[in-house]
């Protein structure tokens, strides 16, 4: 029995302590591979020359120029693919006529990897922040609206039904009934699409060369600075960490009234 | 907490009219105060520091000239972007010019961009081997693997021509399509026999022991124009000013960085993340303001031979 109290908060607590024991380990090795021999440094430099490098980026307002276009690239697309994916979600959820319709269009166009689309895309705006955006949506979109079509699924008939024969209107359904139901789902949707968002945003920059933290590493593998590559990748690593816990944490505060949430506390 | 959700969507959608508007008004040289802005697409690379060098000493805002560089990955962006109007102007090499002109794509050169040193040995681009490796002239690669950027372009003709040079079959090399910074890694896995390559990786594979074949520009024409700016024939027509404007300010850069060589070598940094150790060593090209009219029929000529165009490209429609 103790034994089993005492393991409880040492497990709450150690998370971020292993992630961060994990981490290091990471940038260990690395340091390692090289030195030993095991990899060529001129290909994976070690850990010490990265961070060199990385402290040299810092420095420099091109680096905060790009990172700020990055981040930028990366809400905008957010918001945009989340507010078309939970109306959409929630027009085409509600009506089973709708739903029927599209679910085979739906099931065609989600597979389709964003990236395939960068040809359109560039037709379309050049190298500008336009076509990040394009991919950026098209990819985050999906992750949303199909997350809101399970919501809306999860609505329990006979609630519904209730609000139905008390005469609530249509607006005043969806937003007692299904919006909370369909919550937990949208929020799910919202962290999925976070880091595809991110993903997609990088991508994007690094094949079209768009402006950002993507376009910096294509220049600088173009140039032969490696170092300066895995520094600018090592902060698109740390971007993804940061937005995963923002999600995260935005969830949690937001859905803390959800059984969803107060149950995965208690556990 | 409803409100606030409600607030996020207002936000979200505020943002997307926004992200619209922006995106449609971005487009187009407006004149603003007789100043036009000019996009110009480019590759980040070694062959467009004249225009950096340029816009820095203000050869373009002397001209009224508003410059915006617009660089993308590769050159396969450019052409589209020049033709749709996203940029007035574009950077490209000449085979890929031609192979624009063959699809009817309306472009013309309005200037000269790059060209080889001439050199043997001591130009911008060549192939390159491993040092042990038994290819010793262009005509042991006959047979063999060799990397390329973009298949069917410049970098696999001027490879055939260097080989039919050196007495071999040029239509037997297997190209491989391959990024220019992954070649050296593939070189030394033995993934490829050999690499084309253009600066700054010829300098660092050619640092770390491998042995250069073949002067490839310098095997394909005297003097080779490599590339061209260009712009679409609609604004040739539409704003010949601003094209006569743009040539001079080009022609002047052009001629100022092949004086200067040293400040080239610094204005790398500006726009490429190349070391200052790496770049003092480069191979500069060269940067007439005149095509070489001879080399780029010699390129058609070649583009033909191995297939690369699907009729003859008509120079006439695409010098200037």
């Amino acid at each position: 029995m103790t034994s089993v109290r005492r393991r409880n908060p040492a497990r709450s607590g150690s998370p971020a302590l292993l992630g961060a024991a994990g981490l290091a380990g990471l940038l260990l090795i690395i340091e390692l591979l090289p030195r030993l021999g095991l990899v060529d440094d001129r290909y994976l430099p070690p850990t010490s020359r990265i961070a060199a490098a990385l402290a040299d980026e810092t420095g420099s307002p091109q680096f905060w120029t790009s990172l700020g276009d990055t981040l930028i690239a990366w809400a905008l697309g957010l918001a945009i693919a989340v507010s078309a994916g939970v109306l959409a979600g929630i027009l085409i959820g509600s009506v089973p006529v709708l739903r029927e319709l599209t679910a085979s269009t739906v099931e065609f166009l989600r597979p389709i990897p964003s990236v395939a689309l960068i040809p359109l895309a560039v037709l379309l705006y050049g190298t500008d922040i336009g076509s990040t955006l394009m991919l950026v949506c098209y990819a985050a979109f999906w992750q949303v609206f199909v997350q809101v079509l399970y919501g809306v699924a999860d609505v329990d008939p006979v609630a519904y039904e209730t609000a139905r024969s008390f005469r609530f209107s249509a607006w005043a359904r969806i937003r007692h009934v299904l919006w909370p139901t369909a919550l937990p789902y949208v929020f799910t949707g919202i962290r999925l699409a976070a880091s595809v968002a991110l993903v997609l945003a990088i991508t994007a920059e690094l094949v079209i060369g768009a402006p950002g933290l993507g376009k910096e590493i294509a220049v600088a593998q173009a140039s032969e600075a490696v170092p300066t590559m895995y520094a600018l990748i090592v902060v698109t690593g740390i971007l993804g960490v940061l937005i995963n816990l923002l999600a995260r944490t935005g969830e949690r505060r937001l859905l803390a009234w959800h059984q969803s949430v107060r149950g995965e506390v208690t556990a | 907490m409803r409100r606030l959700l409600a607030g996020m969507v207002a936000v979200a959608v505020a943002g997307s009219l926004a992200a619209c508007g922006t995106s449609s008004d971005s487009s187009g040289s407006g004149d603003s105060g007789g100043v036009d802005n000019v996009k110009v697409g480019v590759i980040p690379i070694v062959d467009v520091a004249p225009i950096y060098l340029g816009q820095q000493k203000g050869f373009f805002k002397n001209r009224n000239i508003e410059l915006t560089m617009e660089a993308g990955q590769g050159g396969a962006a450019i052409v589209p972007g020049v033709v749709s109007g996203q940029f007035q102007f574009g950077f490209s090499n000449f085979t890929s010019l031609m192979i624009a002109q063959t699809k009817n794509v309306p472009i013309k050169a309005v200037a000269a961009g790059v060209a080889s040193t001439g050199e043997q040995g001591k130009d911008f681009g060549a192939v390159v081997v491993k040092a042990d490796s038994p290819i010793k002239t262009a005509a042991d690669l006959v047979g063999k693997k060799v990397s390329v950027n973009t298949l069917k372009n410049i970098g696999d003709t001027v490879t055939r021509e260097s080989v039919r040079k050196a007495g071999g079959d040029g239509a037997n090399v297997n190209f491989v399509e391959m990024p220019f910074p992954n070649m050296q890694a593939a070189l030394e896995k033995g993934d490829i026999d050999a690499a084309w390559v253009v600066e700054p990786q010829l300098s660092t594979i050619k640092a770390a022991g491998g042995r250069e074949v073949a002067s490839t520009f310098v095997d394909a024409a005297d003097d080779l124009t490599v590339a061209a700016y260009f712009a679409s024939t609609k604004l040739i027509a539409d704003d010949p000013d601003l094209v006569k404007r743009f040539t001079e300010a080009i022609n002047e850069s052009l001629a100022y960085a092949d004086a200067h060589p040293d400040e080239v070598r610094t204005t790398l940094s500006s726009y490429t993340k190349i070391d200052a150790a790496l770049g003092a060593k480069l191979v500069l090209p060269k940067w007439p303001t005149q095509i070489n009219e001879p080399s780029v029929e010699k390129l058609a000529t070649l583009g033909a031979t191995d297939g690369i165009f699907s009729g003859n490209p008509d120079l006439e429609k695409l010098l200037p």
